[in-house]
């Protein structure tokens, strides 16, 4: 019987500890322990069947940490050779002890944090993973047991590796801490989210805690998991002792709140570090004749980003929709000129306004949308912690996206097509997510309810022949444009409801479409949001901007008991009454004051430096939008710069405005009057100026020069660049054109983008001694293939000395020393 | 100690963090008594709220006994020769290897701010520098006082790269602490601690007192550096 079905029949038992026993045999500190298995195969033997003969029906290799960045020709033993002895050693120990067991073959964590917050890529990780699993399959290892991992990255890497390599039954055990939370954010819904999508055959929680601790834990987990949960405690809360861990409780102890975990109903207990034979001896006599809770599927709808899971159900879930170059040239330029930074803002102001989750559409003709959509995603998930909707037809961008997504993304779409459904499936059943099908098909869209719910039938019997269930389908009722077809909207409500009530099914709508030609259009789309809700909407596909769509979804919740007290509703509204209440206020009083005349606008600071305009600059000249830039005021600078243009040149407002006052910054930083904060904040107003004359120039067709182009990079094996984005804040602030490599950027690349372009000039970054060689190995090759280049360097521990030493052309010590070596060279 | 409570608080889930807003103003540059704009200050308190709510303060440590043979130092699996920890070590015959973070989070929240706001991204670099210093700091004081009452003296902690102190170290530190299994602290290939704010350190234990200590920042040979206090 595989250990699937034994699950079925009853409570299975794991091992406990290796660590402490394999010291207690002899291990050194500092000495791998997975070479034990080659060099001292008796004592694991032995330690294998101690565990069997306490009870255990599952022996877990000594393969922690067996991973090709530990063990390599570096160190002499090999995975491959590793990994078959341990196997060995758990067999000869089950054939020694007469018993029925199953022999887990253990993965670790890689004890690397996955890029971008370390330097380990995503599919590094998974190819080091599924090494390691191809091995355990051909020595024959029962299944493979992930465990330890407190990245949800790291997990999927390690699953995906996995499943890509070996055909094991695989179980994940992650560690969380007392809070509930992964060390990287996530909690149990949001884990349990990810991996069941990712088709885990059971997952749980182990080390980190004991079974005290974790007993809130496992609950939650049993209460959302449709799989089986393993709970593998350590032997307690530790302390030190005269230099040696001991645990808060004993054996008997462990065993007895193990016995209730067993009842809530964990289908497989064991133990972890500290525990030992004898815990996992008296855990089996206390749980043996529990019978085992049946697994129930749990029929929830989530998507989940790294830190978060998002129930799709009642509550309606609002997925915002602005990150989709439709209709926005804006949008459509950043695409094109690689301006990742202004969908990223995109994405945080619309989770500043409520949204859930976040549509990503990135399709544009003439880019390259799988590698932007997988760009796309990486960076918006490095930032914000909302899941995303991957939006996309293109099939590639779509698996690419999905592959590195850290979490269970919504997926958008899939229809009735054959064609659509056999591309779309074998994804969501590989990478797990939550999917938008559109009622529609090879007869287009059906203009009745009843032809969509007959599509919405075939989309859910297609899915489970792929073992895709309904609780992953989202239906998307389809929302027309009720201007030119005056009973759409009547359809796409009754639509709702019926995927509701006959097919208990969810649903999901883009809800602005229903506007489309009509003036106002947030009246009617807020007045159709209200009412989808109302017939069973499920998730909306919204501006979450836009006041009145987020006036409509909050007065629903709050009218239909799903905002307890009231509280969002108020806690989103009072403040801004009360703000109301007080404008009127001061409205009144300055009315009176200024015998009726009254500033319009709500920028009062604005109207505060303007009464400085004599006294600044000498002339009156574009003085409020000097001290605007100086005092670091993004939006009053771009009012006044706004005001300007009404009557100024755009040339005049840059070399008269804009310009004198960065200068003006720069000699004060340079001099010691003006600090780094103060100098960026300048330089941020500047740029708004900038946007807002480079937008006037774009209306009236002319093009603001680039002053030269430049390459930044921190180096390879560096991964902080705050130093070198504060000098392309600055340079790109002077009007130079920044080709912004990143960090940990390899020489190679630097090389050959300065090839590319005939680039001018190369910035490098370097933060430690120990990044600095691959500083002048990138100088070095410069050299060689790119000799016109001319190189400055910066950062914490170079000085100029060894700036020359290493062959660079300019040591700056600070932002303003690079602008003015470029000012100076280009 | 006020700033023992107020951590204390704040770790609880109540009131606010003990911040120190002269060592922010350090990081960020400005030298004592420099008078910092009303922009600046708003944008400090806005990101000290921020990063209240994202740090996570993790720390794990162990104690070890201290070998000295000439100037060879050796505990755990830690090998070195260094005058400054040496210097510091004097008369300790145990130690603790200390290990802290602020977690992933700090990390994701300063690289938002890179990409969107590099004035805030600077101010929240400063600030949650500070704000680990301050962590260690206190979490060290509560040790102080622990073994105290056993009769041992703490020594200042003291981390791979100051002074001579090999920044090679890093990873001895690292895998004695188990860094990455238990407060998610890892190494880069090129020895950089991921997530970033992260501290490990060295701090001795010793049965005498020392009449006068230098600590932090001024044990520094870089006597040229902009941060020096």
């Amino acid at each position: 019987m595989g250990i699937k079905e034994a699950l079925k029949e009853r409570i299975l038992f794991c091992d406990g500890g290796m660590g402490s026993l394999l010291q207690a045999g002899g291990l050194q500190p500092g000495e791998l322990p997975g070479t034990w298995n080659i060099t001292h195969p008796e004592v694991l033997v032995r330690i294998h069947r101690e565990y069997l003969e306490a009870g255990a029906d599952i022996v877990t290799t000594n393969t922690f940490g067996v991973d090709s960045l530990k063990y390599n020709e570096h160190t002499g033993f090999l995975v491959e050779q590793v990994v078959t002895a341990a196997i060995r050693n758990a067999k000869n120990a089950i054939n020694q002890s007469g018993k029925k067991a199953y022999v887990a073959l253990d993965i670790g964590p890689t004890g690397k944090l996955l890029k971008p917050l370390g330097d380990l890529a995503f599919e590094e990780a998974c190819r080091i993973f599924g090494q390691i699993a191809a091995v355990g399959q051909k020595e024959g290892a029962d299944f493979v047991l992930i465990e330890t991992m407190s990245d949800s990255y790291e997990a999927k890497a390690a699953v995906l590796g996995a499943k890509e390599n070996c055909c094991l039954p695989v179980f994940v055990t992650m560690t969380f801490d007392r809070q509930g939370k992964l060390l990287t954010g996530g909690n149990p819904a949001s884990v349990v989210a990810m991996l069941e999508g990712l088709g885990v055959d059971a997952l749980g929680i182990n080390c980190g805690l004991g079974p005290v601790q974790m007993k809130a834990i496992a609950k939650k987990l049993l209460s959302v998991a449709s799989v089986p949960v393993i709970v593998n405690p350590n032997a307690g809360l530790p302390r030190s002792e005269n230099g040696q861990t001991v645990y808060d409780i004993d054996s008997a102890q462990f065993a007895a709140v193990m016995k209730e975990i067993a009842l809530m109903g964990a289908a497989v207990v064991g133990g972890c570090c500290g525990t030992t034979p004898e815990h996992i001896r008296k855990t089996v006599e206390l749980c043996r004749g529990i019978k085992p809770v049946p697994v129930k599927p749990k029929c929830r709808m989530v998507v989940s980003s790294f830190a978060r899971a998002v129930e799709i159900g009642r509550d309606p879930v609002i997925i915002g929709e602005r990150i989709n170059p439709t209709g926005k040239s804006k949008f459509k330029q950043a695409l094109r000129d690689h301006n990742l930074e202004y969908i990223l803002q995109e994405g945080v102001n619309q989770q500043d306004s409520g949204a859930h989750v976040l549509d990503v559409n990135v399709g544009l003709p003439e880019i390259d949308e799988p590698s932007m959509m997988e760009e796309v995603v990486q960076e918006l998930q490095s930032i914000i912690d909302l899941p995303l909707q991957i939006d996309t037809s293109n099939m590639e961008a779509m698996e690419r996206a999905m592959r590195v997504y850290n979490g269970k993304p919504l997926i958008n779409s899939v229809n009735g097509k054959k064609e659509s459904m056999e591309s779309v499936f074998p994804l969501v059943k590989k990478y797990g997510g939550v999917v938008v099908a559109l009622a529609l098909d090879e007869d287009g869209i059906p203009e009745t309810a009843e032809g969509r719910i007959k599509v919405a039938r075939k989309i859910y019997e297609t899915a489970a022949e792929y073992g895709i269930g309904p609780e992953n389908i989202l239906i998307d009722a389809l929302c027309m444009t009720v201007s030119s077809d005056s009973q759409c909207a009547v359809t796409t409500l009754e639509t709702l409801r019926r995927v509701r009530d006959e097919l208990q099914g969810k649903t999901i709508l883009g809800v602005s479409n229903i506007s489309f030609g009509l003036p106002l259009r947030e009246n009617i789309n807020a007045a159709f949001f209200t009412m989808a809700m109302q017939n069973g909407l499920n998730a909306a596909i919204i501006n979450p901007n836009s006041e009145g769509m987020m006036t409509a979804y909050r007065s629903f919740r709050a009218l239909m008991g799903l905002d307890e007290q009231c509280g969002n509703y108020i806690e989103a509204y009072a403040a801004q009454a009360a703000a109301a209440k007080a404008a009127k206020t001061v409205r009144a009083a300055e009315t009176e004051k200024n015998g009726g005349s009254h500033q319009q606008g709500g920028l009062n600071r604005g109207m505060e430096v303007r009464t400085g305009e004599d006294t600044h600059n000498g002339s009156g000249f574009g003085a409020a939008l000097a001290v605007s830039i100086e005092k670091g005021l993004k939006e009053q600078a771009a009012f006044v710069t706004r005001e300007l243009l009404e009557n100024r040149d755009s040339m005049e407002i840059i070399n008269k405005g804009i310009i004198p006052a960065l200068d003006q910054v720069g000699k004060g930083f340079e001099a010691g009057t003006v600090f780094l904060p103060q100098l960026l904040m300048s330089a941020e107003a500047a740029k708004a100026a900038f946007e807002v004359v480079r937008e006037k120039m774009q209306e009236s067709g002319a093009e603001q020069e680039k002053k030269g182009q430049i390459i930044l990079a921190t180096v390879k094996g560096d991964i902080h660049d705050i130093g070198k984005n504060i000098v392309k804040v600055l340079l790109e602030n002077y009007g130079y054109e920044v080709i912004d490599l990143g960090k940990d950027v390899e020489p190679a690349l630097i090389v050959s983008t300065a090839q590319q372009n005939h680039t001018p000039l190369v910035g490098l970054s370097a933060l430690m001694t120990t990044t600095v060689p691959s500083m002048e190995e990138t100088i070095r090759r410069l050299r060689e293939q790119a000799p016109w280049v001319k190189v400055m360097v910066g950062g914490a521990v170079l000085t100029k000395e060894y700036a020359d030493s290493m062959g660079a052309d300019q040591y700056c010590r600070d932002a303003m020393a690079s602008v003015n070596y470029a000012e100076k060279i280009l | 100690m006020k700033q023992m409570d107020a951590m204390e608080e704040w770790l609880e889930g109540n009131g606010e963090f003990p911040w120190q807003d002269r060592e922010i103003l350090r990081y960020l540059g400005y030298p004592q008594e420099q008078k910092v704009t009303e922009q600046v200050m708003s944008l400090i308190g806005e990101g000290k709220q921020e990063l209240e709510q994202a740090a996570r303060p993790r720390s794990v440590w162990k104690e070890y006994p201290l070998r000295v043979e000439g100037h060879l130092l050796t505990t755990a699996c830690l090998k070195t020769v260094s005058k400054n920890l040496e210097k510091n070590l004097k008369d300790c015959e145990k130690v603790l290897l200390f290990g802290a973070t602020l977690g992933s989070q700090v990390d994701r929240l300063l690289q938002r701010y890179a990409r969107l706001q590099m004035s805030k991204a600077v101010i929240l670099q400063a600030s949650a520098a500070a704000m680990l210093e301050t962590y260690c700091d206190w979490q060290n004081e509560r040790l102080r006082e622990e073994y105290k009452e056993k009769g041992w003296y703490l020594r200042p902690r003291f981390s791979p790269g100051y002074g001579d102190f090999p920044l090679e170290c890093q990873s001895s530190l690292v895998s004695a602490l188990e860094l990455s299994k238990r407060i998610g602290v890892t190494l880069t290939d090129s020895l950089l601690m991921a997530p970033s704010k992260s501290v490990t350190a060295v701090i001795g234990l010793s049965k005498k007192p020392r009449v006068c200590t230098v600590q932090g920042c001024e044990v520094c040979g870089k006597k040229d550096c902009p941060y020096r206090r």
